[in-house]
């Protein structure tokens, strides 16, 4: 009988997932709880396991905190400036020199300033995945309304307005693998990012992450721990619910799951 | 067999999370700050890890792993 036996070891040591960074560049900017690190991890984990060379693989993003991510990340990586992100990206798809490009956004880069390019890529069948990050906020200008606020926002004629409903605008304008997840669900996510690098099209991954730096006061949310424990609570799993179902304030919960996969015909 | 878990005391920003999402109960809050003034876990009773490996995927800092490693039992 062979008996188990424990050790805690508690001095600096290198974290593995530390090759694929580049060097002296941690600890990292983001604030204690950000939901940014999560995302990293769980898609550094998912390029681990399909065994991928990291030359294969190239990271843009844009601007703010999730604009972060391609300049520590050791793949081939682009930070491209502000409204020019999904054009760059999918010009970059065309190339075909990556075996598939991923783009982190945030509500800045993704609804504010270059929607209108992400309508036109849904019919060019670019080979891209995009990994939106929802934090809710534009943090630049905290009191500024954008698509995603979801209580203040108010029209021309003071009426209030839906946020916009991400998966949704993914499906219609063509993607073939839609996904919503929460950094909770980082199990979920993973398997979900390597089934979206699989395909040969254009795949959205919405993450709806907590910002905890910005509101966190003002809506009574506290800590990061509490914002996890809200979205343990607050987060229902749908597998394929139809999207026009899944805007985040026509109900309270946050409808998460897998709604689109056409398999290759 | 034995099972190690790592802390990088000076990635870590105290959120908790991992704290919290331990169910059985190994982590606890280390009164002793690192050189940025945060709080880093320690660890409190290792012989109830379950190797799930949910503090390692949900710390945003990447300061913590847990590794179980096959080989000679130490006495």
């Amino acid at each position: 009988m062979s008996s188990i036996n424990v050790t805690a070891v508690s001095h600096n040591e290198q974290h593995p997932i530390d090759s694929f960074f580049h060097p002296n560049s941690m600890p990292s900017v983001w604030c204690p709880g950000c939901g940014i690190g999560t995302i990293v991890y769980t898609y550094v984990q998912a390029v681990k396991e399909m065994n991928v060379e990291p030359d294969k693989i190239c990271v843009v993003s844009g601007i703010g905190c999730t604009g972060k991510i391609a300049e520590y990340l050791n793949f081939g990586s682009h930070e491209i400036t502000d409204g020019n992100v999904i054009a760059y990206a999918a010009n970059l798809a065309a190339k075909k020199q990556y075996m598939k490009v991923t783009l982190f956004t945030n509500n800045a880069d993704f609804l504010v300033s270059s929607a209108k390019d992400f309508l036109e890529i849904g019919k060019t069948m670019a080979n891209l995945l995009v990994i939106h990050n929802n934090n809710i906020i534009y943090c630049i200008t905290e009191n500024g309304a954008i698509p995603t606020t979801p209580f203040i926002r108010t029209s021309a004629s003071n009426d209030f307005e839906l946020p916009f409903n991400i998966p949704h605008l993914a499906k219609s304008s063509g993607a073939e693998y839609v996904a919503r997840w929460t950094p909770l669900h980082a199990g979920w996510l993973k398997y979900s990012i390597i089934d979206a690098l699989s395909k040969q099209a254009l795949s959205v991954i919405e993450v709806v992450s907590p910002c905890v730096m910005f509101f966190t006061f003002t809506n009574k949310i506290g800590d990061a721990a509490d914002q996890l424990r809200f979205y343990r609570d607050n987060s229902v799993m749908k597998q394929y619910e139809p999207t026009e179902h899944l805007d985040l304030r026509s109900k309270r919960e946050v409808i998460i799951g897998k709604f689109v996969d056409k398999k290759e015909f | 067999m034995s099972v190690e878990i790592h802390i990088i005391n000076e990635r870590c920003k105290g959120c908790k999370i991992c704290v919290e999402v331990c169910q059985a109960d190994v982590l606890d809050i280390d009164e002793k700050p690192n050189t940025s003034g945060y709080n880093p876990p320690c660890v409190k009773t290792l012989e109830d890890c379950t190797i799930c490996g949910l503090c390692e995927m949900l710390c945003p800092d990447f300061a913590i792993r847990v590794s179980c490693i096959e080989g000679e039992n130490k006495q």
